[in-house]
Protein backbone atom coordinates (compact mmCIF):
# COMPACT_ATOMS: atom_id res chain seq x y z
CA UNK A 1 0.00 0.00 0.00
CA UNK A 2 1.53 3.23 -0.68
CA UNK A 3 1.94 6.38 1.67
CA UNK A 4 -0.96 8.18 0.31
CA UNK A 5 -3.38 5.43 0.98
CA UNK A 6 -2.32 4.64 4.32
CA UNK A 7 -2.96 8.77 4.82
CA UNK A 8 -6.84 8.61 3.16
CA UNK A 9 -7.39 5.24 5.99
CA UNK A 10 -5.69 7.72 8.67
CA UNK A 11 -8.27 10.83 7.74
CA UNK A 12 -10.97 7.89 7.54
CA UNK A 13 -10.55 7.29 10.89
CA UNK A 14 -9.45 10.53 11.90
CA UNK A 15 -12.92 11.42 10.92
CA UNK A 16 -15.00 8.89 12.14
CA UNK A 17 -13.51 9.62 15.82
CA UNK A 18 -14.03 13.18 15.47
CA UNK A 19 -17.79 12.21 15.55
CA UNK A 20 -17.87 9.43 17.93
CA UNK A 21 -16.00 12.19 20.46
CA UNK A 22 -18.98 14.66 20.17
CA UNK A 23 -21.76 12.06 20.17
CA UNK A 24 -22.23 12.10 24.14
CA UNK A 25 -23.24 15.38 24.38
CA UNK A 26 -25.55 15.29 21.82
CA UNK A 27 -28.03 11.58 22.69
CA UNK A 28 -29.49 10.05 25.64
CA UNK A 29 -27.92 7.82 27.86
CA UNK A 30 -28.94 4.86 26.13
CA UNK A 31 -27.95 5.65 22.93
CA UNK A 32 -24.24 7.00 24.63
CA UNK A 33 -24.37 3.02 26.13
CA UNK A 34 -24.85 2.12 22.87
CA UNK A 35 -22.16 3.22 21.17
CA UNK A 36 -19.84 2.13 24.19
CA UNK A 37 -21.07 -0.98 23.68
CA UNK A 38 -20.63 -0.66 19.71
CA UNK A 39 -16.83 0.00 20.51
CA UNK A 40 -16.68 -2.38 23.14
CA UNK A 41 -16.80 -5.00 20.79
CA UNK A 42 -15.12 -3.60 18.00
CA UNK A 43 -12.45 -4.12 19.89
CA UNK A 44 -13.45 -7.38 21.27
CA UNK A 45 -13.73 -8.96 17.60
CA UNK A 46 -10.62 -7.14 16.42
CA UNK A 47 -8.71 -8.94 18.95
CA UNK A 48 -10.21 -12.19 18.71
CA UNK A 49 -9.34 -11.44 15.06
CA UNK A 50 -5.15 -10.94 15.83
CA UNK A 51 -5.06 -14.81 17.08
CA UNK A 52 -7.78 -16.50 15.28
CA UNK A 53 -8.08 -14.15 11.74
CA UNK A 54 -4.42 -13.57 10.90
CA UNK A 55 -3.00 -16.76 12.72
CA UNK A 56 -5.50 -19.33 12.16
CA UNK A 57 -5.77 -20.63 15.75
CA UNK A 58 -9.50 -20.50 16.49
CA UNK A 59 -10.10 -19.25 20.04
CA UNK A 60 -13.24 -20.71 21.82
CA UNK A 61 -12.25 -19.03 25.12
CA UNK A 62 -11.22 -15.35 24.34
CA UNK A 63 -13.70 -13.96 26.92
CA UNK A 64 -11.04 -15.14 29.58
CA UNK A 65 -9.34 -12.32 29.06
CA UNK A 66 -12.06 -9.94 29.35
CA UNK A 67 -13.34 -12.31 32.12
CA UNK A 68 -9.97 -11.41 34.38
CA UNK A 69 -9.78 -7.65 33.04
CA UNK A 70 -12.79 -6.88 34.69
CA UNK A 71 -12.08 -8.73 37.66
CA UNK A 72 -8.57 -6.98 38.47
CA UNK A 73 -9.99 -3.97 38.30
CA UNK A 74 -13.13 -4.27 40.01
CA UNK A 75 -10.90 -5.95 43.02
CA UNK A 76 -8.66 -3.41 43.20
CA UNK A 77 -11.91 -0.45 42.79
CA UNK A 78 -13.83 -2.36 45.79
CA UNK A 79 -11.59 -3.58 47.81
CA UNK A 80 -8.28 -1.64 47.50
CA UNK A 81 -9.74 1.97 46.69
CA UNK A 82 -7.86 2.45 43.60
CA UNK A 83 -8.99 4.83 41.02
CA UNK A 84 -10.52 2.90 38.32
CA UNK A 85 -8.34 4.66 35.29
CA UNK A 86 -5.10 3.61 37.14
CA UNK A 87 -6.55 -0.43 37.16
CA UNK A 88 -6.44 -0.94 33.52
CA UNK A 89 -3.01 -0.74 32.74
CA UNK A 90 -2.90 -3.59 35.94
CA UNK A 91 -5.79 -5.28 33.50
CA UNK A 92 -3.51 -5.22 30.66
CA UNK A 93 -0.69 -6.89 32.27
CA UNK A 94 -2.61 -9.39 33.82
CA UNK A 95 -4.29 -10.03 30.56
CA UNK A 96 -0.82 -10.57 29.16
CA UNK A 97 0.20 -12.52 31.71
CA UNK A 98 -2.06 -14.65 31.44
CA UNK A 99 -2.16 -14.84 28.00
CA UNK A 100 1.74 -16.00 27.83
CA UNK A 101 1.14 -18.35 30.99
CA UNK A 102 -1.95 -20.05 28.98
CA UNK A 103 -0.63 -19.72 25.54
CA UNK A 104 2.77 -21.53 26.03
CA UNK A 105 1.47 -25.01 26.25
CA UNK A 106 -1.81 -24.61 24.33
CA UNK A 107 -0.60 -22.49 21.20
CA UNK A 108 1.49 -26.56 20.75
CA UNK A 109 -2.20 -27.63 19.65
CA UNK A 110 -3.91 -27.02 16.61
CA UNK A 111 -7.26 -26.40 14.88
CA UNK A 112 -9.80 -28.63 17.09
CA UNK A 113 -7.71 -28.97 19.71
CA UNK A 114 -6.78 -25.78 20.28
CA UNK A 115 -10.52 -24.73 20.33
CA UNK A 116 -11.64 -26.58 22.70
CA UNK A 117 -8.66 -26.35 25.31
CA UNK A 118 -9.31 -22.28 25.32
CA UNK A 119 -12.74 -23.18 25.99
CA UNK A 120 -11.76 -25.20 28.70
CA UNK A 121 -9.51 -22.43 29.92
CA UNK A 122 -12.33 -20.14 30.04
CA UNK A 123 -14.73 -22.03 31.90
CA UNK A 124 -11.70 -23.40 34.27
CA UNK A 125 -10.99 -19.72 35.26
CA UNK A 126 -15.15 -19.10 35.59
CA UNK A 127 -14.68 -21.94 38.18
CA UNK A 128 -12.01 -20.63 39.85
CA UNK A 129 -13.07 -16.84 40.29
CA UNK A 130 -16.22 -18.42 41.24
CA UNK A 131 -14.65 -20.42 44.24
CA UNK A 132 -11.92 -18.23 45.26
CA UNK A 133 -14.12 -16.22 47.40
CA UNK A 134 -11.18 -14.60 49.81
CA UNK A 135 -10.06 -12.29 46.65
CA UNK A 136 -12.92 -12.23 44.03
CA UNK A 137 -16.13 -12.66 46.26
CA UNK A 138 -16.96 -15.69 44.80
CA UNK A 139 -20.60 -15.98 43.14
CA UNK A 140 -22.24 -13.26 44.83
CA UNK A 141 -20.24 -10.98 42.42
CA UNK A 142 -18.97 -7.47 43.24
CA UNK A 143 -20.43 -4.04 43.47
CA UNK A 144 -18.43 -1.22 42.72
CA UNK A 145 -18.64 2.03 44.22
CA UNK A 146 -21.43 3.83 42.67
CA UNK A 147 -20.16 6.91 40.70
CA UNK A 148 -21.30 8.72 37.85
CA UNK A 149 -18.94 8.30 35.03
CA UNK A 150 -20.22 7.63 32.01
CA UNK A 151 -18.32 9.83 29.62
CA UNK A 152 -15.18 8.91 31.77
CA UNK A 153 -15.56 5.40 30.72
CA UNK A 154 -16.93 5.98 27.24
CA UNK A 155 -14.01 8.17 26.60
CA UNK A 156 -11.84 5.37 27.85
CA UNK A 157 -13.60 2.81 25.58
CA UNK A 158 -13.16 5.44 22.45
CA UNK A 159 -9.49 5.41 23.35
CA UNK A 160 -8.91 1.72 23.76
CA UNK A 161 -10.91 1.43 20.53
CA UNK A 162 -8.78 3.57 18.32
CA UNK A 163 -5.47 2.09 19.61
CA UNK A 164 -6.97 -1.68 18.85
CA UNK A 165 -7.42 -0.34 14.96
CA UNK A 166 -4.05 1.35 15.03
CA UNK A 167 -2.61 -2.32 16.06
CA UNK A 168 -4.82 -4.01 13.97
CA UNK A 169 -3.77 -1.70 11.15
CA UNK A 170 -0.24 -2.18 11.79
CA UNK A 171 -0.94 -5.82 12.11
CA UNK A 172 -2.36 -5.86 8.69
CA UNK A 173 0.04 -4.28 6.76
CA UNK A 174 3.36 -5.34 8.20
CA UNK A 175 5.57 -8.09 7.53
CA UNK A 176 4.76 -9.17 11.16
CA UNK A 177 1.42 -9.77 10.39
CA UNK A 178 2.25 -11.81 6.84
CA UNK A 179 4.02 -14.36 8.91
CA UNK A 180 1.14 -14.67 11.71
CA UNK A 181 -0.98 -15.65 7.96
CA UNK A 182 1.68 -17.45 6.58
CA UNK A 183 1.57 -19.78 10.19
CA UNK A 184 -2.14 -20.03 9.21
CA UNK A 185 -1.60 -20.87 6.10
CA UNK A 186 1.28 -24.00 6.71
CA UNK A 187 2.71 -23.81 9.91
CA UNK A 188 5.13 -26.36 9.01
CA UNK A 189 6.31 -24.44 5.60
CA UNK A 190 6.65 -21.01 8.10
CA UNK A 191 9.21 -22.58 10.10
CA UNK A 192 11.09 -24.39 7.64
CA UNK A 193 11.04 -20.69 5.84
CA UNK A 194 13.06 -18.74 8.82
CA UNK A 195 9.85 -18.02 11.07
CA UNK A 196 9.98 -18.69 14.62
CA UNK A 197 6.77 -19.58 15.37
CA UNK A 198 6.39 -20.32 19.00
CA UNK A 199 7.23 -16.56 19.22
CA UNK A 200 5.23 -15.12 16.86
CA UNK A 201 1.92 -17.17 18.15
CA UNK A 202 2.80 -15.89 21.57
CA UNK A 203 3.55 -12.49 20.41
CA UNK A 204 -0.13 -12.58 18.57
CA UNK A 205 -1.66 -14.60 21.67
CA UNK A 206 -0.96 -11.87 24.30
CA UNK A 207 -2.02 -8.88 21.57
CA UNK A 208 -4.94 -10.68 21.51
CA UNK A 209 -5.60 -10.63 25.12
CA UNK A 210 -4.34 -7.05 26.03
CA UNK A 211 -7.07 -5.13 24.42
CA UNK A 212 -9.92 -7.72 26.13
CA UNK A 213 -8.44 -7.28 29.24
CA UNK A 214 -8.76 -3.34 29.09
CA UNK A 215 -12.10 -3.55 27.38
CA UNK A 216 -13.32 -5.87 30.14
CA UNK A 217 -11.75 -2.96 33.37
CA UNK A 218 -13.78 -0.42 31.67
CA UNK A 219 -16.67 -2.47 30.92
CA UNK A 220 -17.00 -3.02 34.74
CA UNK A 221 -16.40 0.18 36.13
CA UNK A 222 -19.86 1.51 33.77
CA UNK A 223 -21.66 -1.41 34.55
CA UNK A 224 -20.83 -1.42 38.67
CA UNK A 225 -21.53 -4.73 39.50
CA UNK A 226 -19.56 -7.66 37.51
CA UNK A 227 -20.19 -11.35 38.70
CA UNK A 228 -18.26 -14.83 37.47
CA UNK A 229 -21.71 -16.00 34.95
CA UNK A 230 -21.77 -12.86 33.30
CA UNK A 231 -18.01 -11.73 33.08
CA UNK A 232 -16.99 -15.11 31.56
CA UNK A 233 -20.24 -15.48 29.72
CA UNK A 234 -19.15 -17.99 26.96
CA UNK A 235 -21.67 -16.19 24.53
CA UNK A 236 -19.50 -13.02 24.57
CA UNK A 237 -16.76 -15.31 23.25
CA UNK A 238 -18.93 -16.61 20.30
CA UNK A 239 -20.10 -12.92 19.72
CA UNK A 240 -16.44 -11.76 19.19
CA UNK A 241 -16.15 -14.54 16.81
CA UNK A 242 -19.26 -13.79 14.68
CA UNK A 243 -18.24 -10.56 14.51
CA UNK A 244 -15.14 -10.89 13.26
CA UNK A 245 -16.15 -14.00 10.76
CA UNK A 246 -19.29 -11.82 9.83
CA UNK A 247 -17.43 -9.02 8.68
CA UNK A 248 -14.31 -11.22 7.54
CA UNK A 249 -11.74 -12.21 9.63
CA UNK A 250 -8.09 -12.03 8.70
CA UNK A 251 -8.89 -8.51 7.59
CA UNK A 252 -8.71 -4.64 9.55
CA UNK A 253 -11.97 -3.62 8.66
CA UNK A 254 -13.61 -6.83 8.37
CA UNK A 255 -14.08 -7.08 12.25
CA UNK A 256 -15.06 -3.48 13.08
CA UNK A 257 -17.74 -3.54 10.33
CA UNK A 258 -19.41 -7.12 11.69
CA UNK A 259 -18.97 -5.46 15.46
CA UNK A 260 -21.22 -2.25 14.46
CA UNK A 261 -23.90 -4.71 12.07
CA UNK A 262 -24.27 -7.36 14.22
CA UNK A 263 -24.48 -5.85 17.88
CA UNK A 264 -26.99 -3.15 15.80
CA UNK A 265 -29.19 -5.88 14.65
CA UNK A 266 -28.71 -8.14 17.86
CA UNK A 267 -29.93 -4.44 19.52
CA UNK A 268 -33.33 -4.00 17.52
CA UNK A 269 -33.97 -7.85 17.35
CA UNK A 270 -33.85 -7.99 20.87
CA UNK A 271 -35.62 -4.69 21.58
CA UNK A 272 -38.33 -6.32 19.22
CA UNK A 273 -38.51 -9.72 19.79
CA UNK A 274 -37.08 -11.07 23.36
CA UNK A 275 -37.50 -14.30 22.80
CA UNK A 276 -36.69 -14.70 18.78
CA UNK A 277 -33.66 -13.06 19.39
CA UNK A 278 -31.16 -16.16 19.76
CA UNK A 279 -33.33 -17.64 17.12
CA UNK A 280 -32.74 -15.09 14.84
CA UNK A 281 -29.28 -14.87 15.80
CA UNK A 282 -28.59 -18.45 15.17
CA UNK A 283 -30.47 -18.26 11.36
CA UNK A 284 -28.55 -15.18 10.32
CA UNK A 285 -24.96 -17.12 11.27
CA UNK A 286 -25.68 -20.13 9.17
CA UNK A 287 -26.56 -17.80 6.20
CA UNK A 288 -23.15 -15.89 6.95
CA UNK A 289 -21.27 -18.89 7.19
CA UNK A 290 -23.33 -20.83 3.81
CA UNK A 291 -23.15 -17.59 1.41
CA UNK A 292 -20.81 -15.46 3.08
CA UNK A 293 -17.95 -18.09 3.92
CA UNK A 294 -15.14 -15.26 3.92
CA UNK A 295 -17.72 -12.10 4.80
CA UNK A 296 -18.84 -9.15 3.98
CA UNK A 297 -15.16 -7.77 2.90
CA UNK A 298 -14.68 -11.19 1.37
CA UNK A 299 -17.65 -10.95 -0.52
CA UNK A 300 -16.68 -7.51 -1.68
CA UNK A 301 -12.95 -8.89 -2.67
CA UNK A 302 -14.66 -11.21 -4.92
CA UNK A 303 -16.39 -8.79 -6.80
CA UNK A 304 -13.33 -6.84 -7.24
CA UNK A 305 -14.76 -3.69 -4.83
CA UNK A 306 -11.99 -4.26 -2.66
CA UNK A 307 -8.01 -5.70 -3.11
CA UNK A 308 -6.77 -8.78 -2.25
CA UNK A 309 -3.88 -9.08 -0.10
CA UNK A 310 -2.62 -6.67 3.05
CA UNK A 311 0.75 -5.96 1.35
CA UNK A 312 0.89 -4.27 -2.17
CA UNK B 1 37.55 -40.90 -3.89
CA UNK B 2 36.88 -38.96 -0.59
CA UNK B 3 36.61 -35.55 -0.41
CA UNK B 4 38.62 -32.72 1.04
CA UNK B 5 37.11 -31.29 4.31
CA UNK B 6 37.03 -28.07 1.75
CA UNK B 7 35.06 -29.80 -0.62
CA UNK B 8 32.59 -30.89 1.17
CA UNK B 9 29.05 -28.85 1.82
CA UNK B 10 27.33 -31.61 3.83
CA UNK B 11 28.45 -34.11 5.47
CA UNK B 12 26.41 -36.59 7.17
CA UNK B 13 27.16 -39.10 9.07
CA UNK B 14 25.82 -42.35 10.34
CA UNK B 15 21.96 -41.04 10.47
CA UNK B 16 19.20 -43.37 12.04
CA UNK B 17 15.61 -42.50 12.23
CA UNK B 18 13.40 -45.06 13.32
CA UNK B 19 9.19 -44.70 13.44
CA UNK B 20 7.95 -47.31 15.36
CA UNK B 21 9.51 -50.66 13.34
CA UNK B 22 9.90 -48.99 10.38
CA UNK B 23 13.83 -47.84 10.04
CA UNK B 24 13.15 -44.94 7.56
CA UNK B 25 16.83 -43.75 7.45
CA UNK B 26 19.06 -46.55 9.14
CA UNK B 27 22.77 -45.52 8.87
CA UNK B 28 22.92 -43.18 6.31
CA UNK B 29 26.42 -41.57 5.34
CA UNK B 30 26.44 -38.91 2.88
CA UNK B 31 28.84 -36.50 1.63
CA UNK B 32 27.41 -33.52 -0.56
CA UNK B 33 30.14 -31.47 -2.80
CA UNK B 34 30.12 -28.04 -2.30
CA UNK B 35 29.13 -26.27 -5.42
CA UNK B 36 28.19 -28.97 -7.13
CA UNK B 37 24.17 -30.23 -7.95
CA UNK B 38 23.95 -33.54 -6.46
CA UNK B 39 20.82 -36.34 -6.81
CA UNK B 40 19.44 -38.51 -4.30
CA UNK B 41 17.62 -41.50 -5.55
CA UNK B 42 16.19 -44.64 -4.63
CA UNK B 43 12.90 -47.09 -5.47
CA UNK B 44 9.47 -44.96 -3.22
CA UNK B 45 10.33 -45.80 0.53
CA UNK B 46 13.94 -45.52 0.37
CA UNK B 47 14.22 -42.74 2.75
CA UNK B 48 15.03 -39.85 0.01
CA UNK B 49 12.25 -37.54 1.87
CA UNK B 50 12.56 -38.57 5.07
CA UNK B 51 16.35 -37.71 4.84
CA UNK B 52 15.64 -34.36 3.73
CA UNK B 53 12.98 -33.83 6.97
CA UNK B 54 16.08 -34.28 8.46
CA UNK B 55 18.55 -32.25 7.23
CA UNK B 56 16.18 -29.37 7.38
CA UNK B 57 14.95 -30.02 11.20
CA UNK B 58 11.05 -30.62 10.44
CA UNK B 59 12.24 -34.06 12.28
CA UNK B 60 14.35 -35.18 14.15
CA UNK B 61 17.17 -37.82 13.93
CA UNK B 62 17.37 -40.81 16.40
CA UNK B 63 21.60 -40.46 16.34
CA UNK B 64 23.95 -39.19 13.54
CA UNK B 65 25.89 -36.08 12.73
CA UNK B 66 25.09 -33.35 10.07
CA UNK B 67 27.56 -31.45 9.58
CA UNK B 68 27.76 -27.88 7.91
CA UNK B 69 30.63 -25.93 7.97
CA UNK B 70 31.85 -27.25 11.34
CA UNK B 71 28.60 -27.45 13.22
CA UNK B 72 26.45 -30.51 14.06
CA UNK B 73 23.05 -29.30 12.94
CA UNK B 74 21.13 -32.81 13.73
CA UNK B 75 18.18 -31.80 15.99
CA UNK B 76 17.75 -28.17 15.34
CA UNK B 77 14.73 -26.15 15.27
CA UNK B 78 13.79 -25.85 11.03
CA UNK B 79 14.24 -22.09 11.42
CA UNK B 80 17.49 -22.10 13.00
CA UNK B 81 18.98 -24.74 10.17
CA UNK B 82 17.00 -22.17 7.31
CA UNK B 83 18.72 -19.27 9.09
CA UNK B 84 22.05 -21.05 8.37
CA UNK B 85 22.00 -20.39 4.92
CA UNK B 86 19.85 -24.01 4.62
CA UNK B 87 16.34 -23.98 2.36
CA UNK B 88 14.21 -26.35 0.89
CA UNK B 89 10.89 -27.24 -1.29
CA UNK B 90 8.52 -29.46 -0.64
CA UNK B 91 7.48 -32.45 -2.83
CA UNK B 92 3.98 -31.27 -2.89
CA UNK B 93 3.90 -27.67 -2.97
CA UNK B 94 3.59 -26.15 0.61
CA UNK B 95 3.30 -22.31 -0.77
CA UNK B 96 0.38 -20.13 1.11
CA UNK B 97 -2.83 -20.26 -0.90
CA UNK B 98 -4.69 -17.80 0.59
CA UNK B 99 -2.02 -15.46 0.79
CA UNK B 100 -0.96 -13.64 -2.33
CA UNK B 101 2.36 -14.41 -4.93
CA UNK B 102 3.92 -10.74 -3.14
CA UNK B 103 3.27 -11.91 0.27
CA UNK B 104 3.82 -15.67 0.30
CA UNK B 105 7.96 -14.08 -1.07
CA UNK B 106 7.98 -11.42 2.15
CA UNK B 107 6.63 -14.01 4.46
CA UNK B 108 10.15 -15.74 4.91
CA UNK B 109 11.79 -14.63 7.84
CA UNK B 110 15.40 -14.27 9.20
CA UNK B 111 17.30 -12.66 5.98
CA UNK B 112 20.53 -11.36 6.06
CA UNK B 113 19.77 -8.18 3.63
CA UNK B 114 18.24 -5.18 5.19
CA UNK B 115 14.63 -4.90 5.37
CA UNK B 116 13.95 -1.96 2.77
CA UNK B 117 16.03 -4.36 0.73
CA UNK B 118 13.61 -7.30 1.24
CA UNK B 119 10.57 -6.03 -1.49
CA UNK B 120 13.03 -5.45 -4.33
CA UNK B 121 14.66 -8.74 -3.51
CA UNK B 122 11.26 -10.29 -3.42
CA UNK B 123 10.24 -8.57 -7.24
CA UNK B 124 14.13 -9.52 -8.59
CA UNK B 125 12.66 -13.17 -7.95
CA UNK B 126 9.60 -13.24 -9.27
CA UNK B 127 11.24 -11.58 -12.34
CA UNK B 128 13.90 -14.91 -12.35
CA UNK B 129 10.81 -17.11 -12.43
CA UNK B 130 8.57 -15.10 -14.09
CA UNK B 131 5.65 -14.69 -11.80
CA UNK B 132 5.52 -10.88 -12.09
CA UNK B 133 2.37 -10.67 -13.95
CA UNK B 134 0.86 -12.80 -11.00
CA UNK B 135 2.38 -10.76 -8.24
CA UNK B 136 -0.94 -9.89 -6.59
CA UNK B 137 -2.84 -13.56 -7.04
CA UNK B 138 -3.66 -15.54 -4.63
CA UNK B 139 -1.23 -18.72 -4.16
CA UNK B 140 -4.03 -21.31 -4.68
CA UNK B 141 -5.12 -19.60 -7.69
CA UNK B 142 -1.73 -20.18 -9.75
CA UNK B 143 -1.31 -23.34 -11.88
CA UNK B 144 0.48 -26.33 -10.01
CA UNK B 145 3.71 -25.84 -11.94
CA UNK B 146 3.48 -22.02 -11.05
CA UNK B 147 2.74 -22.62 -7.70
CA UNK B 148 6.64 -24.79 -7.95
CA UNK B 149 8.25 -21.72 -9.13
CA UNK B 150 6.68 -19.48 -6.26
CA UNK B 151 7.99 -21.96 -3.75
CA UNK B 152 11.36 -22.45 -5.51
CA UNK B 153 11.55 -18.48 -5.77
CA UNK B 154 10.09 -18.28 -2.39
CA UNK B 155 12.99 -20.69 -1.22
CA UNK B 156 15.86 -17.77 -2.65
CA UNK B 157 14.45 -14.95 -0.74
CA UNK B 158 17.34 -15.45 1.76
CA UNK B 159 20.23 -16.25 -0.78
CA UNK B 160 20.70 -19.47 0.76
CA UNK B 161 24.02 -21.41 0.23
CA UNK B 162 22.26 -25.22 0.20
CA UNK B 163 19.15 -25.74 -1.78
CA UNK B 164 17.48 -28.77 -1.23
CA UNK B 165 15.13 -29.78 -4.00
CA UNK B 166 12.22 -32.41 -3.26
CA UNK B 167 11.00 -34.06 -7.02
CA UNK B 168 11.14 -30.57 -8.42
CA UNK B 169 10.32 -32.35 -11.84
CA UNK B 170 6.82 -33.69 -10.67
CA UNK B 171 3.26 -32.12 -12.17
CA UNK B 172 5.66 -29.90 -14.10
CA UNK B 173 5.35 -29.43 -18.06
CA UNK B 174 8.30 -29.99 -20.63
CA UNK B 175 8.79 -25.93 -20.98
CA UNK B 176 8.43 -25.28 -17.71
CA UNK B 177 10.64 -27.79 -16.63
CA UNK B 178 13.21 -26.64 -18.79
CA UNK B 179 13.32 -23.47 -17.22
CA UNK B 180 13.51 -24.29 -13.89
CA UNK B 181 16.34 -26.62 -14.87
CA UNK B 182 18.23 -23.47 -16.32
CA UNK B 183 17.15 -21.73 -12.86
CA UNK B 184 19.17 -24.69 -11.26
CA UNK B 185 22.40 -24.29 -12.97
CA UNK B 186 22.44 -20.63 -12.85
CA UNK B 187 22.26 -21.10 -9.04
CA UNK B 188 24.85 -23.86 -9.31
CA UNK B 189 27.60 -21.09 -11.48
CA UNK B 190 26.98 -18.91 -8.25
CA UNK B 191 28.85 -21.51 -6.48
CA UNK B 192 25.15 -22.68 -5.01
CA UNK B 193 25.24 -26.23 -3.77
CA UNK B 194 21.78 -28.11 -4.83
CA UNK B 195 20.68 -31.43 -4.08
CA UNK B 196 17.88 -33.25 -5.85
CA UNK B 197 15.27 -35.59 -4.99
CA UNK B 198 13.94 -36.55 -7.87
CA UNK B 199 11.95 -39.49 -9.90
CA UNK B 200 13.00 -38.19 -13.55
CA UNK B 201 15.75 -40.30 -14.42
CA UNK B 202 16.29 -37.69 -17.49
CA UNK B 203 17.02 -34.81 -14.94
CA UNK B 204 19.37 -36.84 -12.53
CA UNK B 205 20.81 -38.00 -15.34
CA UNK B 206 21.80 -35.13 -17.30
CA UNK B 207 21.91 -32.52 -14.84
CA UNK B 208 23.59 -33.86 -11.43
CA UNK B 209 27.41 -34.39 -10.93
CA UNK B 210 27.14 -36.69 -8.45
CA UNK B 211 24.36 -39.04 -7.64
CA UNK B 212 23.61 -40.82 -4.16
CA UNK B 213 20.99 -44.07 -3.84
CA UNK B 214 19.21 -44.83 -1.33
CA UNK B 215 17.37 -47.80 -0.84
CA UNK B 216 15.51 -49.59 2.89
CA UNK B 217 17.10 -46.47 4.28
CA UNK B 218 20.83 -46.69 3.45
CA UNK B 219 23.06 -45.31 0.72
CA UNK B 220 23.56 -48.36 -1.55
CA UNK B 221 25.83 -46.46 -3.87
CA UNK B 222 27.29 -43.09 -4.97
CA UNK B 223 29.04 -41.96 -8.16
CA UNK B 224 28.73 -40.09 -11.92
CA UNK B 225 26.02 -40.41 -13.19
CA UNK B 226 27.57 -43.31 -15.53
CA UNK B 227 28.93 -45.02 -12.85
CA UNK B 228 25.29 -45.21 -11.18
CA UNK B 229 23.61 -46.53 -14.62
CA UNK B 230 25.93 -49.49 -14.66
CA UNK B 231 25.70 -50.08 -10.88
CA UNK B 232 24.35 -54.12 -10.28
CA UNK B 233 23.11 -52.96 -7.21
CA UNK B 234 21.40 -49.89 -7.87
CA UNK B 235 19.47 -52.13 -11.17
CA UNK B 236 19.05 -54.56 -8.41
CA UNK B 237 17.16 -51.86 -6.17
CA UNK B 238 15.05 -50.55 -8.80
CA UNK B 239 14.70 -53.91 -11.01
CA UNK B 240 14.86 -56.43 -8.41
CA UNK B 241 17.11 -59.82 -8.31
CA UNK B 242 16.76 -61.13 -12.25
Amino acid sequence: MTRKEHLINLGYLAAFLAVLTVLPSQFSVYITSFIMFTMMYVVLALSWNIISGYTGYVSFGHVLFYGVGSYASAILVADHGWHWVPTLAVSALVGVVIAVAIGFPVLRLKGPYFAIAMLGAAEGTRVIVTVWDGLTHGGEGISLPNVENSTETYIAMLLLMVATIAVSYWVGHSRFGIRLNAIREDELAAEVMGINTTVYKLAAFALSAVFPAIAGAIQANKTLYIDPETEFFILITITMKLMAMLGGKGTVIGPIVGAIVLYSVQEIVWIRFPQAHLIAFGIFLILVARFMPRGLVGFWIDRGWARKGMVH
Amino acid sequence: MALHKDEIALDVQDLHKHFGGIKAVDGCSLQFPKGKISGLIGPNGSGKTTTFNLLTGVTAPDSGKILYNGENLAGLKPYKIFRKGITRTFQITRIYREMTTFENMLSVAGLSIPEREVRQRAEELMDFVNLTGLRDEYGGNLSYGQQKLLEFSRALMTDPDLILLDEPAAGVNRTLLVELLKHIHELQEQGKTIIIVEHDMNVIMNHCEKIFVMDYGVKIAEGLPEEIQANKQVIEAYFGHT
